[in-house]
């Protein structure tokens, strides 16, 4: 744990330093402005559409992000060379591997919360009401960002950086559009290779699942069952922790 | 540290596969320092990446300590220096050894100030804040120095130790693993500085095209190197001790020798002769054309 932990840490303190957080903090900030110029000219009663927007904004940005700091991860490592002194050390290359990974979640995570706080702050001026179901939207959204970094890194272990983050972004945006077209390929031959495209949705990514941004932005909806929360986490233990196993069986017995 | 009958096979993006190591056979004794040379491309990288496990033998096998080469016990007794490395380029070269540390199983207070010392040792004590993006290459090898000796480790493996380092640098260093060996570490490096070979080490291993060429103590080397002449004036014969004759006119000879030996021989015969001795002359001879010609015979 100590290890991972180690990692984790290098791996947001270098993002920090990058300063990958400012451009963040500075999206952030032209939110605020936005949402402040809107409010001077009187938008007043258009609390829906703002939180429609803001789900959407949080949503594009953590993404990018997300996809942005992991994809480079152990691409990065192994370019500059930086693995060799790490795997010297007495080390399973999965707890190197659980490091990085943990690292970009925590980065992602840090990211989200801080737009989420940005936004927050802009929907105030709207006077927009506080909701169980947006800490939900925030809970959820975690959960999918966490599914969407593991994701990115076992395609950076097996492809380009480039390609990696290219098909993370696919995956990511593209989700509920693939999964809608293998359900409807799946329901018009249900037999034979019909079924192929069944258990293919059922390998993707459902980042579609994780996203409350549309429930949360609607008045009338209250926030989702317990158990849907927990099936989402357990769904996001599952599927991350399979494509650490991927990541690991690529990694392990590669020569570096 | 031993590997037998190794061998490291690549695969190339084309599909071929390249032979980097083949049949290696070499151990190194605890205490001892041990260079490891070659031209480019011999394959002395591939077999310290084999010895640390990033790389599975094709054939053969590889432990250190007895342990399996890259097991978790074994890297647990050894430092290493990558032959090139640009460390985290945010971090600052305390927080990499910090980061290193942790991951070694170091912490605490005795992290920190270990951290320190080594800083002090290598000379970043006045740069420990800054990243490691500003530094220079020698800096960095710097940086690169002191993360392999975190947690004194019983091997240091060095891979071209002294890449980057200045004369200076290059001096201090020496100083550093010199007192690394006296307190009983292990030193086995790769280095295409025979100067630094020759100051350092206690034997050499020559490795051209994945193979091992030559194996030697270098004190015997030096010595089997070392070219001795007389010159003299006068009629004396050398039969029986040299056929290496050049001859300046007005009698004036420089005769050569091989051994110390065969010299005093020389002179005394030139003494009892009567001819005047006019100079003699014990040179080094040079390590770089011994490996040259190696090299050459290998190919």
């Amino acid at each position: 744990m100590k290890v991972w932990f180690a990692l984790a840490k290098g791996v947001v303190l270098e993002s920090l330093r990058r300063k990958d957080l400012w451009v963040v903090a500075i999206l952030g900030f032209l939110m605020m402005i936005s949402a402040g110029a809107l409010g001077f000219f009187g938008f007043e009663g258009l609390q829906a559409f703002a939180k429609d927007l803001a789900a959407t904004v949080l949503g594009l940005f953590s993404t990018v992000i997300a996809v942005i700091t992991t994809a480079r991860l152990m691409p990065d490592e192994i370019k500059n060379r930086t693995l060799y002194p790490l795997l010297a050390r007495p080390i399973r290359r999965l707890d190197l591997l659980i490091g990085k990974l943990l690292g970009a979640i925590f980065v992602t995570w840090m990211s989200f919360l801080l737009l989420c706080i940005a936004t927050g702050l802009a929907l105030l001026v709207f006077r927009v009401q506080f909701e169980p179901i947006m800490a939900q939207y925030v809970l959820c959204k975690l959960l999918g960002l966490a599914v969407l970094c593991s994701l990115t890194f076992a395609l950076s272990t097996i492809m380009t950086q480039a390609a990696a983050a290219t098909v993370s972004f696919i995956f990511a945006f593209g989700s509920s559009m693939i999964t809608r077209a293998l359900v409807m390929a799946h329901e018009s031959n249900p037999r034979g290779a019909g079924y192929g495209f069944k258990v293919l949705n059922g390998v993707l990514p459902q980042f579609g699942l994780f996203d409350l941004g549309g429930r949360a932005a609607n008045m009338n909806w209250g926030p989702v069952p317990i158990w849907v929360i927990g099936s989402l986490f357990a769904y996001a233990i599952v599927y991350s922790s399979a494509m650490l196993f991927i990541s690991w069986m690529k990694f392990n017995r590669q020569a570096i | 540290m031993q590997t037998v009958d190794l061998a490291v096979q690549y695969r190339q993006k084309n599909g071929d596969k390249t032979m980097a190591v083949s049949g290696l056979s070499l151990s190194v004794a605890p205490g001892e320092v041990v260079g490891f040379l070659g031209p480019n491309g011999a394959g002395k990288s591939s077999t310290i990446k084999c010895l640390m496990g990033f790389v599975e033998p094709h054939a053969g096998s590889a432990s250190i300590f007895g342990l399996k080469a890259g097991s978790i016990s074994a890297k647990r007794r050894v430092g290493y220096l990558p032959e090139v490395a640009l460390y985290y380029p945010f971090l600052t070269p305390y927080e990499t050894l910090d980061l290193y540390g942790k991951v070694q199983g170091l912490s605490g207070k005795s992290l920190r100030t270990e951290i320190d010392n080594l800083l002090e040792i290598v000379g970043l004590g006045a740069a420990k804040k800054k990243q490691n993006r500003t530094l220079s290459k020698g800096m960095l090898q710097r940086v690169g120095i002191a993360q392999s000796l975190l947690g004194s480790p019983e091997l240091l493996m060095l891979d071209e130790v002294t890449s980057g380092l200045d004369p200076v640098g290059r001096k201090e260093l020496r100083q550093l693993l010199k007192e690394r060996q006296k307190a009983g570490c292990t030193l086995f490096f790769s280095s295409h500085e025979l100067a630094e070979v020759e100051m350092l080490c206690d034997r050499i291993l020559l490795i051209h095209k994945g193979k091992l060429v030559e194996e030697r103590d270098l004190g015997s080397l030096k010595e089997e190197l070392r070219k001795f002449s007389l010159e003299f004036v006068g009629h004396t014969s050398m039969v029986g001790l040299t056929s290496e004759l050049e001859d300046f006119g007005g009698n004036r000879i420089r005769a050569n020798f091989t051994t110390k030996a065969l010299l005093l021989e020389a002179v005394d015969r030139a003494k009892t002769g009567g001819a005047k001795i006019v100079d003699i002359v014990s040179e080094e001879g040079s390590l770089e054309d011994y490996f040259i010609d190696k090299i050459q015979e290998a190919a």
